[in-house]
């Protein structure tokens, strides 16, 4: 008797609890109707912040492929001093709060002789764009090198040793075997740096500031459209956020297990 | 001619050293390396190919020190244990894969993965996933994939070891039959002795990332220089020789003994009688047992609950008796007795 009292507990928790986070998403869908929100998500405003998030969100996830495949080969392949501190390192963005990491850019590519002389060479970070690729760069980089070094240490690094043998320099055994035995890893990790960048505020706010169509990506719209009342259009940059954790969460349990590493 | 020359080499690699490796080997040889797991095997063929740089010393191939040189450039291939085909290609992609780099054109590829298909009896799986082959079918592709390019130097890293017992003796027959075949200098390294007694011309024996002994299968098996080989080798009766097939039995001779099997094998062959198959008599014994021989108490050795006792019949049997069976039947040093075991436990190997 106890043990069903206490089965039925867990499972009345979980309902409850399932019902509290659909009623917050159902509460922002249907807060408008639907014919007003088309009307709202089509409006310029809107339409801008998606384009730019797109932009914005796309180009830092290439660099963090681009970035994460070297690195986190290197930290799984090869041991060396001080290997367990620069992996610490390494982390640290992903537990850092945004806000923090987005002041540590500030300060950077702000009034800093770095700063002053990449805006000298015209890459200016504060307030403009570049900094939301900056802003979203920074922030998801650590997650994107977890699941590349947890990808490639699941990969035998013997495929490249026997490619190595057959005739292949180092760097083309890597390109034959590793990289496309990386696949999932490469994707799954593309989807969830894609949809952190499309979410991303913290760091963003601080670097590029919040600027109405100049640095209004989809969550800096919320936030600018909410603290002006607006609260239509502020629905409506929620509403394309939802889709997109949806969508996400979607495609990492059709690609099971690697979720784990979420 | 010493084809390869590893000399004074050393290695630090986590947890595994190799320390102070002298060896070399002859062109056309078939060379094993025998050791425990953990001996430091594979990183000293992961050394040889190139994968690892040496701390210390240096590899010389046909007069050549290779030991700066990209794996790539020194024209050895390897197989591992673990077969190590590539997931992302099919069967006829992996074999062919070392040819794409060495400069062949498309016809010549094709051509030659399928005669190397076909020596190594394959040719049918051309066109499978490397993922729906048996062990003993993925082995004969790594096989393959690592011959195709003529290798001056063949590397198998315990090529037998992940493979059930029957697949096993079909393939080290294969590997047999194709160094006879081909020629190519090999270095097998493996934890099976007999492995190693039934397939190389000469053994080194590995320990703790050391070479302790180096030689024929013979001298390391009847002349171990150190307890840990004696030990390694085991008390296992193996044995060279020549079989007949008679009947439905196979008589082989060894030295001047002649030794009947069950197994129906001629020509030059390995084999191997187990110490507690062997029944140990004062008297000759009456018995539908084929083999039956006499001969003296040559050695003793006292171990925790038994006792080996080496026996010359000609040929040194060793056989395992209880302290109480020693005791009982009062054996000495230089006493005469009798053996006797069934064709059906003489293997061969």
């Amino acid at each position: 008797m106890q043990k069903m009292g206490f089965k039925q507990t867990t499972l009345v928790l979980m309902l409850l609890l399932t019902l509290f986070i659909f009623s917050l998403l159902l509460e922002i869908i249907t807060h408008t109707s639907p014919a007003s929100l088309i009307t709202n998500i089509v409006s310029p405003e809107i339409r801008f912040a998606i384009k730019l998030s797109l932009l914005t969100s796309i180009a830092s996830t290439l660099m963090c492929i681009f970035l994460a495949i070297p690195v986190s080969y290197a930290l799984s392949r090869h041991d060396f001093p001080g290997k367990t501190l620069i992996s610490t390192i390494l982390d640290m963005p992903m537990a850092l709060p945004p806000i923090v990491a987005g002041l540590g850019l500030l300060l950077i590519f702000g009034t800093s002789t770095v700063g002053t002389y990449l805006a000298g060479v015209g890459l200016k970070f504060v307030f403009t764009p570049l900094g939301i690729v900056m802003a979203q760069f920074t922030v998801n980089i650590s997650l994107m090198l977890r699941i590349m070094r947890s990808t490639f240490e699941g990969i035998n690094p013997r495929y490249e040793h026997v490619a190595q043998t057959l005739g292949c320099t180092p760097f083309q055994a890597f390109i034959k075997t590793t990289l496309p035995l990386s696949k999932n890893g490469i994707l799954a990790g593309s989807v969830i740096t894609w949809s952190r960048g499309m979410g991303e505020f913290g760091a963003v706010l601080m670097l590029a500031g919040a600027t109405r169509m100049k640095t209004e990506t989809l969550p800096i719209a919320l936030y600018l459209n909410l603290s002006s009342g607006e609260l239509d259009l502020a629905i409506a940059a929620a509403t394309i956020l939802i889709c997109i954790s949806g969508i996400t969460l979607y495609l990492f349990e059709r690609k099971g297990g690697i979720a784990k590493l979420y | 001619m010493n084809m390869i020359k590893v000399k004074n080499l050393s290695k630090k690699l986590g947890d595994f050293t190799l320390e102070d490796i002298e060896l070399s080997v002859k062109e056309g040889e078939y060379f094993c390396i025998l050791g425990p797991t953990g001996s430091g095997k594979t990183i000293l063929l992961e050394t040889i190919a190139g994968i690892y740089n040496p701390d210390t010393g240096s590899i010389i191939i046909n007069g050549n020190d290779v030991s700066s040189l990209l794996p790539k450039d020194r024209n050895i291939s390897m197989v591992y244990q673990d077969f190590m085909l590539f997931p992302n290609m099919d069967v006829r992609k992996n074999i062919a894969f070392g040819l794409y780099y060495n400069g062949f054109d498309k016809s010549q590829i094709t051509e030659l993965a399928e005669e190397t298909a076909e020596m190594l009896g394959i040719r049918h799986l051309l066109d499978r996933h490397p993922s729906t082959l048996s062990g003993g079918e993925k082995q004969r592709s790594a096989v393959a994939r690592a011959i195709i390019t003529e290798p001056k130097l063949l590397l198998l890293d315990e090529p037998l070891s992940a493979l059930d017992t029957v697949t096993k003796v079909k393939l080290r027959q294969e590997l047999s039959r194709i160094h006879q075949l081909k020629k190519t200098t090999t270095i097998h390294v493996t934890h099976s002795f007999e492995e190693a007694f039934a397939l190389s011309d000469r053994i080194a024996v590995m320990h703790g990332g050391k070479i302790l002994q180096i030689g024929t299968p013979d001298e390391v098996f009847r002349k171990p220089n150190s307890t840990f080989v004696a030990d390694f080798v085991g008390v296992e009766n193996l044995f060279h020789g020549k079989a007949v097939i008679q009947g439905d039995l196979a008589e082989i001779s060894v030295n001047r003994l002649k030794v009947v099997s069950s197994t129906l094998k001629s020509g030059n062959v390995s084999l191997s009688i187990r110490p507690e198959d062997i029944l140990i008599s004062n008297d000759p014994i009456e018995s539908s047992a084929r083999n039956s021989f006499s001969g003296v108490v040559a050695e003793v050795s006292r171990m925790k609950s038994t006792v080996k006792v080496v026996i010359d019949a000609g040929i040194p049997f060793r056989v395992i008796l209880t302290k109480r069976d020693y005791d009982d039947m009062g054996l000495s040093i230089g006493k005469k007795v009798y053996l006797t075991f069934k064709a059906s436990a003489t293997h061969i190997i």
